[in-house]
């Protein structure tokens, strides 16, 4: 019986079966032996997370774009096929012709978030791929690889990768394609590979790298061995309106979480909030025009069918040209009755007009990522957001018809007091009160306010990475003081778990002695650690004591400016100064203004070797 | 404007689409093709199209029905069923379209062809034929009133029974339409509760929708 066979046999077993089948419209196909290299592209999630991610739209396109590479896409099966899949020996196979992964010449996966981490070790195993990178073949074959933002600290899965790819993909993973066609027709082996790989920028051989320890838990020193270079840089493109983008995209036949065409606007950010990893690692601000974005949407409804379309950017009101834009693509859209989806769009500057057509369009709520409770908590985050803003846009927007509005919060802030926690409902009350005191507000309606409240994760590569995360207890007590603070019905109050939150701290901040923890974890039974039905804490306790790794030293300490932080070789273009300087800024509840009013030196100019802005 | 019936295929990985994704892909399939298709009028306008008959997942079929309406009174069908061909997915294709003849609720029937297989042939050709002998063919049937026993005796029709290599190859018209669907797994149901021998229902195709007079549906 070959593969297809195998899994044609249960999948009227499975829920949702053709996301196990491929044969998609915009799949691409190709004859394996008319191709040098191939590439499998994994999601180390479900077919319906993965495939909404726009990363692999455009990695997938592009390297099938070339005719001599081969890129097909794997997704990790939900837990009811995974099931059968080991009962039959069906291993991890790709979409396109149903292979085996362990054929592949990379094996790419991406990682979104922390908590997919297992999944890989999952995939690794249903694939029969050895999951550690030292127990693989000496051959050039199966060249396990990542990218990524969390790859931004890709040390708790050093020990599983043989290739971390830095910052953005277009142009280096076509480099190291065509480096490996090259050395296999010159019949090379994987390490003469690898020593090869790591010259070309923005690539990362952990093996080469090796870390000591102090007998305080921090790091002594890093050594490298091979010739590989002492900091990794990212890669970014240059010339961003040109960069190769999809003219189709997969369309699945069972519904996804983001089943809609998506086209990026721009990237990076010029906010500087002190949280957000994404602010940072993204830079330098890059933006498309009004006409390349208009084409891009124009090719993809009509490629792909779909009769919707969102704009991804970290900020898409920050466009220079976000009048123009907008215009254009409403008068499209409207024409041929595509819904344009506009995500966190402040609406705060527009004309008149364009507010008129943006009404016409936008479905959905009113939402605020307020982020902190008092002006003096959002000051130290950088948030940028004045209560004011948030009182006039509400009253806009009820007198406009809206009656319920959501709101962002985090928990667990640096500096934060239990005011800020107060302050949180205060500001919920006093939107609510606003409700009452408005002539014209929506009749025979009750008003809603949701506050859902995050809990702070101290990330790399931002000015917050040398932060501790509040205790377990501490969120509980602040949560509950949240939950006693409300004194109306109107306003709902929800927020995360904490036990995930400190798991996602410890894995973004991990260090190289969790790859073992990782591991155990795996084989202890975890996966799926970002499903809440999958998640199972108390199993990822006992793999923490099992390896005698203490997940507090990673969560809850503060480290020092002049510690070796475990990324601290990789180089992210924004420089350890500038986030030390941001965090003592933060420290006095002192704001820094964004990239266009005034350049705050954090180093991407120097690293580019442009401005900015000019 | 042009009232339409298509017949279309929907084979190999298309079995796989269910009934509400095929709904969602052949909404793009219409916008994908750029013809004048008909919209609704409603107050969120969508293409209008309609399947005759939901086809179970698993299954596949070259004799799918859906009307649709064109609004170019003057383009030719073969223009039309050319322009949605290059845009269906691997598995599902245009094989013909008509104007629409009779109304939808002339279908009484379909026909289904699939194979049993088996270790036993004999064994399951004999229950095979044991089972359409008997009186009656009970088996309880989930509807949207809950469950309920029905007899499939009357209603089913063996149009062939003959043996091949590891398989009983049964072809068979059942009920269906607007007022009773019967789905051949019914019958292998029955069949799996009046014997002991393992089989495995593999290959099913609907083959043909039928009106009452057993005459191809259009």
């Amino acid at each position: 019986m070959n593969l297809k066979e195998k899994i044609e046999k249960h999948l009227m077993d499975v829920q949702k079966p053709s996301r196990y089948i491929g044969g998609e419209v915009g799949s691409i196909v190709k004859d394996k032996n008319s191709v040098d290299v191939s590439f499998a592209f994994c999601f180390p999630d479900t077919y319906d997370i993965g495939m909404s991610h726009i990363g692999m739209k455009i990695l997938y396109s592009l390297k099938n774009a070339r005719e001599n590479f081969r890129c097909e896409r794997c997704f990790a099966p939900d837990v009811d096929f995974e099931k059968i899949m080991r009962e039959n020996d069906i291993p991890l196979y790709s979409l396109e012709s149903l292979e085996p992964i362990k054929d592949f010449d990379f094996i790419g996966f991406t990682m979104q978030y922390e908590l997919s981490y297992t999944n890989v070790l999952n995939m690794l195993d249903l694939a029969g791929i050895p999951i550690f990178a030292k127990d693989r073949t000496e051959e050039l074959t199966q060249i396990v690889v990542a990218g990524g933002p969390c790859v931004c600290n890709p040390e708790p899965l050093a020990d599983f990768f043989d290739i971390f790819i830095l910052g953005e993909g277009e142009e280096v993973n076509l480099e190291l394609m065509d480096l490996f066609n090259e050395m296999k027709k010159q019949g090379a082996n994987r390490l003469e590979f690898l020593r090869k790989a790591v010259q070309i920028e923005g690539i990362y051989v952990p093996q080469f790298y090796n870390f000591e320890y102090k007998t305080d838990g921090t790091i002594e020193k890093m050594t490298v061995s091979e010739n590989a270079p002492e900091k990794i840089t990212k890669r970014i493109i240059k010339d961003f309106d040109n960069v190769f983008y999809p003219e189709n995209f997969v369309v699945p036949f069972t519904e996804i979480v983001h089943d809609r065409v998506s086209v990026e606007v721009l990237r990076g950010c010029i906010r500087g909030c002190r949280f957000c990893q994404a602010g940072f690692i993204y830079r330098p601000f890059r933006e498309k025009s009004p006409d390349t974005i208009y084409e891009e949407t124009k090719c993809l409804c009509e490629n792909t069918g779909y009769d919707e379309v969102s704009l991804a950017s970290l900020s898409t009101s920050d466009h220079s040209q976000i009048d123009e834009m907008l215009t254009k693509l409403i008068d499209y859209t409207a024409g041929e009755r595509i819904n344009l989806s506009l995500p966190s769009l402040r609406v705060d500057n527009f004309t008149e007009e364009l507010l008129e057509k943006i009404k016409k369009v936008r479905k959905s709520g009113l939402t605020f990522a307020a982020e902190g409770g008092t002006q003096r908590l959002r000051d130290v985050i950088n948030k940028n957001v004045t209560e004011e803003e948030i009182m006039s846009t509400c009253k806009i927007a009820f007198e406009g018809g809206y009656s319920s509005v959501k709101l962002y919060f985090m928990m667990g802030l640096p500096t934060e007091t239990d005011e800020d926690i107060i302050g949180i409902t205060d500001l919920a009350q006093r939107i609510l009160d606003l409700y009452y005191s408005i002539e014209n507000r929506p009749k025979g309606r009750s008003p809603q306010i949701s506050v859902s409240c995050a809990t702070f994760v101290p990330k790399p590569f931002t000015p917050f990475q040398f932060e501790p995360q509040d205790t377990r207890a501490e969120i509980e007590r602040k949560q509950k003081l949240l939950l006693d603070s409300v004194k109306s019905k109107k306003i709902k109050v929800s927020y995360h778990d904490p036990d995930v939150s400190q798991l996602e701290a410890v894995l973004a901040k991990g260090d190289r002695r969790l790859c073992d923890v990782v591991y155990t974890a795996w084989k202890m039974g975890c996966k799926f650690d970002s499903w809440s039905e999958h998640f199972k804490f108390d199993v990822w306790l006992e793999a923490f004591e099992k390896c005698g790794v203490d997940p507090a030293y990673y969560a809850n300490r503060r480290a020092e400016y002049d510690e070796i932080l475990p990324w601290d070789h990789l180089d992210y273009m924004v420089s350890k100064e500038f986030f030390i300087r941001e965090n003592k800024t933060a420290h006095n509840a002192v704001t820094t203004p964004h990239c266009r009013q005034k350049c705050s030196g954090c180093g991407v100019n120097k690293a580019v070797g442009r401005e900015c802005f000019c | 404007m042009l009232r339409l019936r298509a017949t279309f295929k929907k084979t190999g990985r298309a079995k796989y689409i269910s009934h509400l994704d095929l709904n969602r892909c052949m909404l793009r399939i219409f916008r994908r093709s750029k013809l004048p298709v008909w919209y609704t009028e409603g107050f969120n306008p969508h293409p209008y199209y309609s399947f005759a008959l939901a086809l179970s997942l698993g299954f596949e079929s070259e004799c799918e029905i859906m009307d649709f309406n064109i609004t170019d009174d003057n383009m030719p069908l073969s223009v039309i069923k050319d322009r949605l061909n290059e845009v269906m997915p691997e598995g599902m294709g245009i094989v013909d379209i008509a104007p629409q003849k009779n109304k939808i609720t002339v279908i009484a029937k379909a026909e289904y062809e699939f194979d049993l297989k088996t270790d036993d042939v004999d064994g399951i050709f004999e229950a095979v034929e044991k089972l359409l002998a008997a009186d009656e063919i009970l088996i309880e049937k989930k509807t949207k009133k809950g469950i309920k026993t029905v007899d499939l005796k009357p209603d089913t029709e063996i149009v062939s029974l003959e043996k091949a290599d590891a398989l009983v190859k049964i072809a068979m018209r059942l009920p269906a339409g607007t007022k009773t669907n019967y789905n051949p797994t019914l019958f292998t149901e029955a069949l799996k509760k009046s014997c002991e021998i393992p089989f495995e229902m593999v290959n099913i195709r609907r083959t043909g929708i039928l009106c009452e007079n057993n005459e191809k549906f259009s």
